[in-house]
């Protein structure tokens, strides 16, 4: 399989010069085929079992975002290590800390419902990738520390509540969501914010009901079950995404020195032009666009 | 015929599953039948008609008997010897292949010395098989004619689809990584859903791992395409495109880290368990300072406010 590899090399087309609107390439699919996700306009959730791959799936769309132009990145980690290699790229690195949690979410809210009157302003109903505005890409590692471990019951579901409104209002404003965490079930994720993630990815389960949760009802009866990967194949999942169909995938990984050298690259490449361009540029290209 | 009566007989007297089988012939007994009569009507009507314009009515009656009893005959004894048809088709391809493979051994014995025709069929069966990519070829190939062999069987034995025993058509087969795709059209009586139960049962008819089914076309139900596996492709390690695009000299850029000094359970009073403490200060600062040299998300969202209240 690893004659695939250098072909996607070719097909995707990294760089500094990448774009949010630029299909991210996570993985294969069992047919040794790349597989692409357009994660800004459709959130996406992947749960599994301690160990599963998650955070390397989440990883591989963090280092995607972060060598791209004009794209912000909020990371929620309370594990740290995950996402830590980001946090000099990030707008916000948040800790194991709900209250600042809260805080970014309220912001990222505001920004939301602003991109909405100005898209209303402009007879639009959904942002492209002329208009110049920054994408703004949350990520979520461990979401239940925030949901249901760190702070008050009333502070976890503050966030529940502005998570589900980040995640609904996002979508065509260009602020997608991912999250990860181990089972969605309902003391984790409310269903009501579950069932507002268009991608899902099942990493392995230990059962056919969890498997269930997180794609959804019926897939384990026709077959599509995370139950039957193997616990030694981390990395593999069942990803349900365009064709409506799960489909079994091999989600890409990348090394902790991969990490670093993509995160260093990035910081390296973005100062330059982000200390100059971006607060001058942004407001100049609205009106070119308006 | 002589078939059919006794499994009839035996049918009726023990009460198995026979019955279905008699039932099976006995319909085609009577399709063929009602396929002679109707036949033998029409075809001898159309030919009166026809032949009325050139001759007496009474003479062309005649005439029209003596043309549409032997087609009905005709299409009388296809339908009796459909099954046999059938059956050769389902063999056609292994059958000609058979056939291909003797007449060339046969020439090949026949036009040359004994030492030659030898070296020839070492060359012939060495080759692919000592070469990894053209054995492997043949070896898918060769799973996809015995697969739809498989899948047939499945049909027959126990997905019973409807009273006529119509199978389902098993149309072409097709290697993939992970073992074969085969496209299959249902006849009435079946529908994905009651495949989706069996599953289990055909990946064993099949010697697979699994089985699934999906729809092959948006706009007909009956046209679905079975993927069996029996092979595990996506425990290949796979790498990311990004490593090859950056430069791993890039400087090293990294904010400093406080690490707390306590990291054993001895160094950690008993009231002191607020782990926020930690990660905080020391992260939180240089993000938004040095992040990408951008202001933080908040300063970024009022010029947005103020656009906006520009452009209402
Ligand atoms: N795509 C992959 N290919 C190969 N190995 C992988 C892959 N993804 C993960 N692994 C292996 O699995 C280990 C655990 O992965 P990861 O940390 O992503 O799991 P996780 O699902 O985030 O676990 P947790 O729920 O504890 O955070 C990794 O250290 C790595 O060795
Ligand atoms: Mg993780």
């Amino acid at each position: 399989m690893t004659t695939t590899i250098p072909t996607t090399a070719d097909a995707v087309p990294v760089g500094p010069g990448l774009s949010m609107f630029d299909p991210i390439f996570i993985g294969i699919d069992e047919f040794g085929q790349p597989v692409y996700l357009d994660v800004i306009y459709r959130n996406l959730l992947t749960a599994g079992e301690p160990g599963g791959g998650k955070s390397g799936l989440i990883n591989n769309i963090c280092g995607h975002a972060a060598l791209c132009d004009n794209t912000r990145l909020v990371l929620f980690d309370a594990k740290l290590v995950e996402l830590g290699p980001w946090r000099d790229l990030a707008d916000a690195f948040i800790g194991p800390d709900i209250d600042q949690g809260i805080d970014v979410l309220r912001r990222l809210l505001v920004v939301a419902t602003n991109r909405y009157a100005w898209l209303l302003a402009n007879r639009r109903r959904k942002l492209a990738d002329g208009d110049g505005m920054s994408v703004i890409v949350t990520i979520i590692d461990e979401l239940a520390m925030f949901s249901t471990v760190l702070g008050t019951k009333q502070q976890q579901e503050e966030f529940s509540t502005l998570l589900r409104g980040l995640v609904s209002l996002g979508r065509a404003c260009g602020m997608p969501v991912v999250a990860a965490t181990q089972r969605p079930s309902w003391d984790i994720i409310p269903a009501s914010l579950r069932d507002l993630f268009g991608y899902r990815a099942a990493f392995r389960c230990t059962s056919l009901n969890s498997s269930n949760i997180i794609l959804g009802q019926g897939w384990a009866e026709q077959g599509y079950t995370a139950s039957d990967i193997s616990p030694t194949n981390q990395g593999a999942a069942y990803l349900l995404a365009e064709g409506g169909v799960p489909r079994r995938i091999k989600a890409a990984y990348l090394t902790d020195t991969d990490i670093y050298n993509i995160a260093d690259y990035a910081a390296w490449t973005r100062r330059p032009t982000s200390s100059t361009g971006t607060p001058a540029v942004n407001p100049t290209e609205w009106e070119m666009a308006a | 015929m002589s078939k059919s009566s006794p499994r009839r007989f035996a049918g009726r007297s023990t009460g198995t599953v026979t019955v279905i089988e008699a039932k099976v012939h006995r319909s085609s007994a009577r399709n063929a039948k009602m396929a002679f009569i109707l036949t033998a009507v029409i075809v001898g009507l159309l030919s009166a008609v026809v032949a009325a314009s050139y001759w007496h009515p009474i003479v062309s009656l005649v005439v029209g008997a003596l043309i549409g009893v032997p087609t009905g005959a005709a299409v009388w004894l296809l339908v009796r010897v459909w099954p046999v048809i059938r059956l050769l088709w389902w063999w056609s391809l292994e059958t000609t292949l058979a056939v291909l493979l003797l007449t060339a051994w046969v020439q090949l014995a026949n036009h040359t010395p004994t030492l030659v025709t030898l070296l020839v069929v070492a060359l012939v069966v060495g080759v692919p098989a000592a070469i990894r990519p053209v054995r492997r070829q043949v070896k898918a190939w060769t799973w996809c004619l015995i697969v739809r062999h498989r899948l047939r069987v499945c049909f027959a034995q126990f997905i019973i689809a409807n009273q006529s025993g119509s199978l389902p058509l098993i149309l072409w087969a097709k290697p993939t990584p992970v073992g074969e795709r085969v496209w299959v059209y249902l006849r009435p009586g079946l529908s994905a859903k009651d495949l989706e139960g069996r599953l289990d049962k055909i990946a064993v008819t099949c010697h697979a791992s699994t089985v699934l089914i999906e729809r092959a076309s948006e706009n007909n139900a009956a046209y679905l395409r079975f993927d069996i596996k029996r092979r595990e492709v996506l425990t290949a390690h796979v790498g990311s495109p990004l490593v090859d695009v950056i430069d791993p000299s890039a400087p090293v850029s990294a904010s400093p880290l406080t690490v707390p000094t306590a990291l054993d359970l001895p160094d950690v009073d008993a009231p002191t368990i607020r782990i926020p403490a930690q990660g905080k200060p020391a992260t939180k600062q240089p993000a938004a300072s040095t992040a990408n040299g951008s202001k933080p998300a908040a300063s970024s969202a009022s010029p947005e406010a103020d656009d906006v209240s520009d452009w209402i």
